[in-house]
């Protein structure tokens, strides 16, 4: 085994790692700016320099020469070398800053250099509280300025796209986003202008930077230059709670983080998770917060009389549901299942319905052929197609639905807005009596006789299975009038609700929409209707699943947890248009 | 503006520049000075053309042609004089040699006259400090120990179409050497 001396402790290794990435893959730290795991290494922060050296050998003998003490003798490089792009060798020393004074003296000096034309606005800045820059300036920068020139001043708050605002006075030259455009977005529209300090990246002229991926280049930009137009100025990191969870927008499935202030989802962030979208994803799935926050259905509503929709209270609606299922014939009954719920929802949707007759759930998936491009956009537009195939609704098509909708005297669906995306039209469900069980108002809902209020992705915990045939799950992120974020051991605690009060001015009770997980609301309707049915956690749901399905049979939400989402052995299949 | 397009001699050198790189982008430099002899200027359309030319993201040539002081992003004169200021000229009386352009021309040093015959510069450091105070015509020929006589003759000369010779200069330390070989 090849080996390697970092500040005095052996390392062996394997392969041709660079050092830095071996050094931060043993959790020891080197501060750099420019250095991205994904793309390629241009060295040009100066900021991973370490002292490296190589043990001299006799040429003759390949042995190590030593010296009089009787250690090996090294030889050092003339000057500090930058760590990423410094390959190991065997015997390699290393002295990172925490040993070399020199070192230590030489990143101080870097991080010296690169403040000179550096704003102090911190106070004002969006990066403030995940700024590489300011972290390794606490960590290993100068006590103060020495220089007593003005900085350079650069172009402020330029929109560089539709959705990214570049202040290029912020901008340290790392060059991550003009390599992130080059190789990951591979569309070619960033680059440096300009040289010497008076450098900044911007687009070619008369372009904009309307790449489907470009607000990644917010999240790799180390410092305050690139911020997204949208979430300016809205919170500070350290006010906001993270909380992965999964992509909805479409089937690809990305892993996110949703940072949520007093039960407000207020922006989205990638997570990484090497086997589905690495570090990234699209600018689309980024702006499905506003679904979770806005629009919702807040309440049960139920239709009186003729286009009149009005709240109603749980009671009613649970009441007049099972009157509607008591009037009917289980064969006078569909139930459309959907892509866009999750799992859990799809299965106990269906069960509960076949206990009552009504023949399997039918879903119909939401392909948008030619939208996807290869990377991280897919065709399907729904994050959960596979899950519905996985247990075993009725994979139909769009005429097939309509023609099975027109036939029923009472239509249930579920959270899929059918006539939005031009499945049916509203004067298909005209004539049968129409429940609704939605998250979020649409011209499916608007259409429905009666509207049941559900969680969305952000509320609940539900597994999602993307076009690649992987499993993962969601948690919640934000609270319901009914859940506490005290009480609910999966959800987590920010700052300001663990320190907050309900007198405090940024708690409010208006953003927790009043609904329930779809299981809680099938129970309280099985309590009324004498069925033997109660989950009281999608858990429970799972376990049932996992032991009732051989796909399943050795998936759980702690194995989801542990390896960001199981591969389950299913082919991908065609995906009908 | 018209629309610009390179004629097919033109593409053929810019054939003949590509093959010579491993890569179209290696190419950039020479294809933008080749844009730049042709219009006098790399303003955004001229750089659109070349990288088209290229097949080269835009975003790349623009990248290019800002780092270069030499590719003139707005259009100059006819004559670019770049009248160096750094130290040794500056010693040697560079100052006085650009105001002295400056009143014969009427125009203040990054202005053009306008007859869009002379523009002029204040540089920073062309490496002939051994001849200071010097200047440069159009990226290219250096005119070195300046007086202002010499300035006026070389502004009479460029108006009648002279363009100033390539004077070569050898280091005092090379002509010692040369002597001491030929001894």
């Amino acid at each position: 085994m090849p080996e390697v001396f970092i500040d005095g402790k052996r390392y062996e290794y394997e392969g041709q790692p660079m050092l830095l990435q071996f050094i931060l893959d043993q959790g020891l730290e080197v501060p750099f700016f420019c250095y991205h795991p994904s793309m390629s290494i241009p060295a040009n922060c100066r900021q991973c320099m370490v002292k490296v050296g190589t043990p001299v050998k006799d040429r003759e003998t390949g042995e190590f020469e030593l010296d009089e003490n009787g250690d090996r003798k090294i030889r050092w490089f003339p000057k500090p070398q930058t760590s990423c792009s410094t390959p190991l060798q065997d015997g390699m020393v290393v002295h990172t800053q925490e040993t070399s004074e020199e070192i230590a003296r030489a990143q101080k000096d870097n991080l010296e250099f690169i403040l000179i034309n550096h704003p102090l606005d911190c106070p004002i800045c969006d990066q403030a509280g995940e700024c590489p820059l300011q972290i390794q300036t606490y960590k290993y920068g100068p006590e103060g300025s020495r220089f007593e020139v003005k900085k350079v001043h650069k172009p402020k708050h330029v929109d560089l796209g539709p959705r990214v605002t570049l202040d290029a006075e912020r901008c340290i030259n790392c060059t991550r986003c003009v390599r992130f455009t080059e190789e990951i977005s591979e569309t070619n529209q960033l680059t440096i202008v300009d040289r010497g300090d008076s450098n900044y990246p911007t687009t070619a002229p008369g372009e904009t930077f309307d790449d489907p991926y470009s607000m990644n280049t917010v999240d790799i930009c180390p410092v305050g230059a690139l911020t997204s137009t949208d979430f300016r100025f809205k919170a500070r990191v350290w006010e906001m709670n993270q909380t992965p969870s999964i992509d909805i927008t479409n089937g690809k499935g990305c892993n996110i983080d949703l940072w949520t202030r007093d039960n407000e989802v207020l922006r989205i962030t990638p997570r990484q998770n090497e086997d589905v979208n690495d570090y990234w994803m699209p600018d689309a799935g980024r702006d499905a917060y506003k679904l979770f926050n806005e629009n919702r259905v807040d309440r049960p509503s139920i239709t009186l009389d003729e286009n009149n929709q009005s709240n109603t209270s749980w009671n009613n609606a649970i009441e007049t549901f099972a009157e509607v299922i008591e009037a009917n014939d289980p064969s006078d009954i569909t139930i459309v299942g959907s892509p866009h719920a999750s799992v859990e929802e799809n299965y106990v949707f269906n069960k509960f319905f076949n206990l009552l007759g009504v023949s399997n759930a039918k879903f119909t998936p939401h392909v948008i052929p030619g939208s996807g491009d290869g990377f991280l956009i897919t065709d399907d537009q729904a994050p959960n197609t596979n899950g519905c195939r996985v247990i075993n609704l009725d994979e139909t098509d769009d005429g097939a639905i309509q023609s099975v909708v027109s036939d029923a005297k009472v239509v249930i669906i579920l959270s899929d807005d059918l006539i939005g995306r031009d499945v049916l039209t509203s004067s298909d469900l005209e004539s049968p009596y129409t429940i609704s069980l939605a998250t979020n108002i649409s011209d499916t809902t608007k259409a429905s006789d009666l509207v049941i209020p559900i969680t969305c992705v952000a509320e609940h915990a539900a597994s999602y299975v993307n076009v690649d045939g992987r499993i993962q799950r969601s948690y919640p992120a934000k609270e319901t009038k009914y859940t506490n974020r005290r009480l609910n051991l999966e959800m987590s605690e920010g700052r300001l609700d663990r320190f907050g009060t309900n007198f405090d001015n940024w708690v409010s009770e208006e953003n927790k929409v009043d609904c329930l997980p779809l299981w809680e609301f099938l129970n309280k309707l099985a309590d009324r209707l004498g069925l033997e049915f109660e989950y009281n956690h999608s858990r429970e749901i799972f376990t049932e699943l996992s032991n009732s399905l051989d796909v399943l049979s050795n998936v759980s939400y702690d194995r989801m947890d542990e390896e960001k989402g199981v591969q389950l052995p299913i082919k991908q299949k065609e995906v009908k248009a | 503006m018209a629309e610009l397009s390179f004629t097919q001699e033109e593409l053929d050198e810019i054939e003949r520049l590509k093959d010579k790189f491993p890569t179209a982008k290696a190419a950039t430099l020479r294809v933008l000075w080749l844009a730049q002899n042709k219009y006098g200027h790399v303003k955004d359309e001229v750089q659109n053309l070349v990288a088209e030319a290229l097949d080269v993201p835009k975003a790349h040539v623009h990248g290019v042609a800002r780092f270069y002081t030499q590719y003139y992003k707005e259009e100059k004169g006819k004559f670019v004089l770049d009248v160096c200021t750094c130290l040794s000229c500056q010693l040697c009386g560079g100052y006085d040699i650009l105001h002295h352009l400056e009143d014969e021309l009427g125009i203040q040093a990054g202005e053009t006259t306008d007859d869009g015959m002379f523009t002029v510069n204040e540089v920073e450091c062309l490496g002939a400090c051994g001849y200071a105070p010097m200047l440069q015509v159009t990226n290219g020929v250096y005119v070195n120990n300046l007086t202002k006589e010499k300035v006026d003759t070389l502004l009479e000369n460029l108006k009648n179409g002279n363009m100033p010779e390539f004077e070569s200069k050898a280091m005092p330390e090379l002509e010692k050497r040369n002597q001491a070989a030929s001894e």
